[in-house]
């Protein structure tokens, strides 16, 4: 097999022991002035720009190789401050490689500074529209008053008022939705360093039967993580029985925080 | 230590990891590298989609297939 492309997976402040079992063999760690970068000699036959532009295709393979690039990289996190590659990117050679690092040492150097001591949280907020309107048709006291109106009214106006009901609702919904989502935003926001919204993912892809009102990354100092964590069982705890659900998980490698996106070339 | 996300990656769903992973971290383009650029979720989402949808008719085939036969 022909293993001449480099599958850059991170860099590392500091060396690191890769005993990462069988599943990661062939990974390995180069030093380049000061920066350690973790690696993986692949074949074209798998990683040459058309062959990877297939392979993209291929939803069974993205699975296998997304999880194994945030495994090796998540692993190294443990005991290292990491600057995480995109996945999937790949250097024609250990001399572009060393250009690379060479050209960018101070944006690296200031990338490592800035997300060193802290981590990677996501938040994503759903919720679930049923139980929301539920709970607003029993405890709202503007809904309850026209409820008690559209028992004692003529089917005609009880017609008009089942109507406004439903209107009533819809709104007292949408405000419910911004107040807990501005509300968590808020408090996550106070107990972090940086913090980056991201798109909403559709129900389709999310495979869950609540919505998604936001998905946030949250950049936390280590020693304020368990505050963090405490703020999450906090909210849940306010939110849930209205029908929002505070999905977290990290620590994840810094992808959102770091600033190195560039066209690179040769010459 | 606290775990990471590889501790309890059983739970996490391959949209979680792709929502990182893909256009995030050290993001490079250009002639020395290869890297397939114009690839994001929403690219991907939709294939996740043809692929789900794909599995739903075969599903439904398999149910319809049966009560045909009965017939």
């Amino acid at each position: 097999m022909n293993n001449e492309l480099i599958y850059v997976y991170c860099i590392s402040s500091t060396p690191v022991t890769l005993d990462l079992g069988s599943i990661h063999e062939g990974l390995k760690c180069i030093l380049f002035q000061g920066y350690y970068i973790i690696v993986k000699n692949v074949s074209p036959d798998e990683f040459s720009e058309e062959n990877l532009k297939k392979k993209f295709a291929d939803l069974s393979w993205i699975d296998k190789n997304a999880r194994d690039h945030i495994r090796v990289i998540s692993q190294i996190m443990k005991s290292s401050t990491v600057i995480p590659f995109k996945f999937g990117t790949i250097f024609k050679s250990e001399e572009n490689l060393g250009k690379f690092i060479s050209d960018y040492s101070d944006s690296l150097r200031e990338n490592l500074i800035n997300i060193e001591g802290k981590e990677e949280w996501s938040v994503k907020i759903y919720f679930d529209r049923k139980v929301l309107n539920e709970q607003i048709a029993e405890h709202s006291e503007t809904v309850l008053n026209i409820e008690q109106q559209i028992l004692e009214s003529s089917p005609g106006k009880a017609f008009l008022l089942k109507k406004k009901k439903a209107e009533l609702i819809e709104k007292e919904v949408e405000k419910l939705i911004k107040s807990c989502g501005q509300t968590c935003y808020d408090e996550f926001k106070n107990i972090s360093e940086l913090s980056r919204i991201n798109n909403l993912l559709p129900k389709e892809l999310t495979e869950r039967n609540d919505d998604m009102i936001l998905n946030v990354s949250f950049f936390i100092k280590k020693q304020r993580v368990a505050d963090f964590v405490g703020t999450v069982d906090l909210l849940q705890g306010k939110f849930k029985n209205i029908g929002f659900d505070i999905d977290v998980s990290g620590p994840w490698p810094p992808f959102s925080f770091i600033s190195i996106k560039e066209r690179f070339c040769n010459n | 230590m606290q775990e990471n996300v590889i501790d309890q990656s059983k739970d996490i769903t391959i949209l979680e990891i792709l929502d990182r992973v893909l256009n995030k971290g050290v993001v490079l383009t250009g002639d020395i590298v290869i890297s397939v650029a114009d690839i994001d979720l929403v690219y991907l989402g939709v294939k996740l989609l043809l692929s789900s949808v794909e599995t739903m008719q075969k599903n439904k085939l398999n149910t319809v297939k049966p009560s045909l036969q009965i017939k």
